[in-house]
């Protein structure tokens, strides 16, 4: 048993160093999208509404040139789209001005990655796939093994007979309660 | 028996050229999912002059991403040939993520066709959800019956590279 806490203090020690890096983007991540009903976790969005001289409603060839002209001189735009018979988008890099070509309303919506939120978050939800599966799995795999080292590193009254083991009770307790309640009650 | 073999390879030669031609036009700037198979594109407009004929078949459709799901990624709507049309491509959450810089893009989009009708209860619901949107009053009983709507269940997609 003394050999047995000792492999898994060893263990629990290098692996929790090297998990450090890998916990805080997965937490940190964890809490930004869990609140994806609050915020856009990943984009800055902002609207601006302005006022144009209404183009009407003729072609769309036509309507063109004159629309960005009155939107923004030069504008480059990535593409456009007749929506409606009255709404004219224009695409354009990080954003889309909504044109309402009776009214002149002009809604300009823009979007920027959030500065590592983007990149945590890409990481986070496996986005990209490929290699990051590997080291996504081989963390998940690390994460188990400190949990169950974890367990055997105290002995005594601090330990698995004691507070340490009520607290793991909790611990399994409270998502089994949260389960039961929300699903099968 | 040269003259035909001449005529086959002029023949071999104008095929090795055109598909030469085919892959430059749909050079990949992304690739979502298993990316595309087909090669014939189906024009949108066909499809919704006719949805019945195309539910359930595995198509290719081709036109500018013209909206996103903000959420999670998981839908992009393409542009039809004819204005003011678009069709919704959908995907599982997680499975392929499109992010808003697709949007204004010229997208080639894989997958099968469906039709799809809603339940009056559903219908009312969303109905609802969109007036709540849009800041309008709404009357559950005004809507009569249920909605339907076409998407493609997506396998792939790829974002065509901008021409310069």
């Amino acid at each position: 048993m003394k050999k047995f806490r000792k492999v898994c203090r060893w263990l629990h020690q290098h692996l929790g160093f090297l998990a450090v890096g890998l916990t805080l983007v997965y937490g940190i991540s964890g809490i930004a999208v869990n609140h994806a009903h609050h915020w856009d976790a990943n984009y800055q969005r902002g609207v601006e509404v302005f006022m144009i001289e209404p183009a009407g409603t003729g072609p769309t060839l036509d309507l063109l040139p004159v629309v960005i002209d009155r939107v923004k001189p030069a504008l480059e735009i990535k593409n456009s789209w007749r929506m409606e018979v009255d709404i004219l988008q224009l695409f354009v890099e990080g954003g889309q001005y909504d044109i309402n070509l009776l009214t002149g309303e002009v809604v300009y919506r823009t979007f920027k990655e959030r500065t590592m939120f983007y990149d945590m978050n890409f990481m986070h939800l496996n986005t990209g796939k490929s290699v990051w599966t590997g080291i996504a799995d081989a963390f998940a795999g690390i994460l188990i093994i400190l949990a169950l080292t974890g367990i055997f590193l105290v002995r005594g009254s601090k330990g698995l007979k004691g507070r340490g083991g009520i607290l793991m009770g909790l611990g399994f307790f409270l998502p089994l309660i949260y389960i039961v309640v929300e699903r099968y009650l | 028996m040269r003259w035909l073999m001449l005529v086959a390879l002029l023949f071999v030669l104008v095929g090795c050229g055109s598909d030469k031609a085919e892959e430059t036009t749909v050079e990949a700037a992304k690739t979502f999912g298993d990316g595309i198979t087909l090669t014939e594109v189906t024009p949108i407009s066909e499809m919704f002059a006719d949805p019945e004929k195309f539910d359930g078949q595995t198509v290719l459709v081709e036109g500018a991403a013209v909206a996103v799901c903000e959420h999670r990624g998981c839908w992009f709507s393409i542009a039809s040939d004819v204005e003011g049309e678009s069709l919704r491509f959908k995907v599982e959450d997680g499975v392929m993520v499109f992010t808003p810089d697709i949007v204004g893009g010229i997208m080639r989009a894989e997958g099968i066709f469906t039709v799809n009708t809603l339940d009056l209860e559903t219908t009312r619901k969303i109905c609802a959800h969109n007036a709540e949107e849009a800041g309008e009053e709404f009357d559950p009983e005004s809507v009569t019956e249920g909605m339907t709507y076409n998407q493609i269940s997506g396998s792939g997609a790829i974002l065509l590279k901008a021409v310069e």
